[in-house]
């Protein structure tokens, strides 16, 4: 059987509590005591794609950090492609590709292709590799004419495609997406989608852990649907089988009864 | 090796590109300097004296002492707040997050961010030192570049540890810079940069000879206004050095254990 390209065991995350004040400069060197995970374990198998669904805080974005080697589980382990992602973060680094659904985190003066170029340096691509990669990649998510302009000119939608494009340049076995179409209009967010899935997703071993509400894109995308809720995972399932164990014929009423926010809503809709 | 210099050569590149988009900035900077330039001679034409003039180690005029007291502040501000500023230009521009997911390290990362602002002060102490000589009689013949270029590094070495630990500082409370705040403050006093630490009271020259400011100083205009060479300045030199060697490693510890803490408090990204 193959290594699993993403294994989470018992991850627990605690946070300190924020502080204001003169208390803040204490903030750094407080217990943790605001649980975001306690204790999620879950398997992402190679060429599998699973979506984490969860309401706003439900951990989602934490367990993604954690994986990408940008905060410390307070318990538990995870590994990617068999690498600690504590003890060998460096090795985990080679592994992924991440991308954090926003427009930020580009140089804005510099363009689409300096700073594909520079990001690539640091992943230890070779020039000539670099410049087969960035052609490659800005056909395929149609970025041509972008890559020679600066980024505080390009709309938010090709930002993220030159975001994700990114995460690949460096030809990752891991996505990490985090609410990959969250700045998106409608458009722009099928597109993305329909590229994810055709292009990404749809060559060699690729493994995508991503983050999203959008359950359309769930759907599209996801092989298995892990359900958090409040920092624990309820249920990691296909989305056929969450719609047939809730009873539902939808995602998003297999999601509100399984985090058990359906008779809330069920209140919210009844007419006075 | 060579992947850590392509590693640097890629920070120094991306800031190259970045500051060629503002390419004005070159020349109100060389204006800049013209303007400073001009006020040292013109003070120093006011209070020069022969008295003065004896007061002074090396030699070369009140002009040329302070001048070079102006631009060493330069440097030593460089070194001081390159890491700190780097760091909060990548936390605020959300940069931050994917240059620490790439596979270069964390001291190349560090090293990185400073390559290109130390070629730049570099630069322009350059300008400096150039209108000084050319339009206002800066003494520059009897320079040893080779012991200028020793000090320099040597300089940047010893200063950079504090500009880390600065940094460390301001990954854990966000806002602030108190080991440049404190050095700079004693320095301008108990530095010799505008006057010569011998008109100071004894316990201010106590505190002068613990500052390494003053060796790094002392060295600087012994090598530009007086010649002299590498051997002749070994000691601050070597000062400098042994402050490097501590403070070097020791900041970058300390910069490990503050990204570590922000990792686990969750706070790497906060402003």
């Amino acid at each position: 059987m193959p290594e699993a390209a993403i294994r989470v065991a018992a991850i627990q995350k605690s946070f300190p509590p924020a502080r204001s004040g003169w208390r803040a400069f204490l903030q750094p060197f407080e217990k943790p005591s605001v649980v975001a995970l306690a204790g999620i374990s879950f398997e992402v198998r190679p060429g599998e794609t699973l979506a984490l669904l969860g309401a706003n805080g439900a951990g989602k974005s934490t367990l993604l950090k954690i994986l990408a080697t940008l905060l410390l589980p307070s318990k538990g382990d995870a590994t990617i492609a068999g690498y600690d992602a504590v003890r060998e973060a460096r090795a985990v680094r080679r592994q992924i590709g991440y991308h954090a659904g926003s427009d930020l985190g580009f140089y804005a003066r510099l363009t689409g292709r300096e700073n594909l170029r520079f990001f690539g340096r640091l992943n230890h691509l070779s020039e000539t590799a670099l410049t087969k990669r960035i052609s490659l990649l800005a056909e395929q998510f149609r970025l041509e004419e972008a890559l020679d302009r600066q980024l505080r000119t390009l709309s938010s939608g090709t930002v993220q495609r030159l975001s994700l494009a990114r995460a690949l340049l460096h030809q990752p076995h891991v996505l990490l997406l985090d609410e990959p179409t969250r700045s998106l209009d409608a458009i722009g967010a099928s597109e993305f989608r329909r590229f994810l899935k055709t292009e990404v997703l749809g060559q060699g071993d690729n493994s995508l852990l991503f983050a999203s509400h959008t359950l359309s894109e769930v759907e599209l995308l996801a092989d298995r649907v892990a359900v958090i809720d409040a920092g624990q995972l309820v249920v990691c399932d296909t989305p056929a089988a969450l719609k047939h164990t809730t009873g539902t014929t939808s995602l998003e009423d297999a999601f509100l009864r399984l985090t058990g926010r359906a008779p809330q809503l069920a209140q919210e809709e009844e007419p006075e | 090796m060579t992947r850590t210099l392509r590693e640097l050569w890629a920070f120094f590149w991306r800031d190259l590109l970045i500051a060629r988009t503002y390419r004005t900035v070159f020349v109100l900077e060389a204006i800049e300097a013209l303007f400073g330039v001009a006020m040292f001679f013109y003070v120093a034409r006011f209070v020069d004296s022969p008295q003065l003039q004896q007061a002074l180690p090396q030699g070369g005029g009140y002009f040329a002492f302070s001048l070079i007291g102006f631009v060493f502040l330069d440097y030593l501000n460089a070194a001081m707040d390159t890491f700190d500023r780097s760091l909060e230009e990548a936390r605020d521009s959300g940069t931050l997050e994917h240059l620490l997911v790439t596979q270069t390290s964390l001291p190349a990362i560090l090293a990185g961010s400073a390559v290109y602002p130390f070629a730049a002060t570099t630069l322009r102490i350059a300008v400096y030192v150039a209108w000084g000589t050319v339009l206002f009689g800066f003494p520059l013949r009897d320079a040893n570049w080779l012991a200028v270029a020793s000090v320099l590094l040597a300089t940047l070495l010893a200063f950079s540890g504090l500009g880390i630990l600065s940094a460390s500082y301001l990954l854990l409370f966000k806002r602030g810079n108190p080991a440049k705040w404190f050095l700079l403050g004693v320095s301008s006093v108990a530095g010799g940069m505008l006057f010569p630490v011998s008109v100071l009271p004894d316990w201010l020259q106590l505190i002068a000879r613990l500052n390494p400011v003053t060796y790094a100083l002392d060295a600087m205009r012994a090598a530009l206004l007086g010649g002299a060479g590498v051997q002749a300045v070994w000691r601050p030199l070597l000062v400098l050095v042994a402050f490097g060697a501590v403070l070097l490693p020791a900041s970058m510890a300390v910069f490990s254990w503050a990204l570590r803490r922000t990792k686990t408090t969750g706070t790497l990204t906060h402003r």
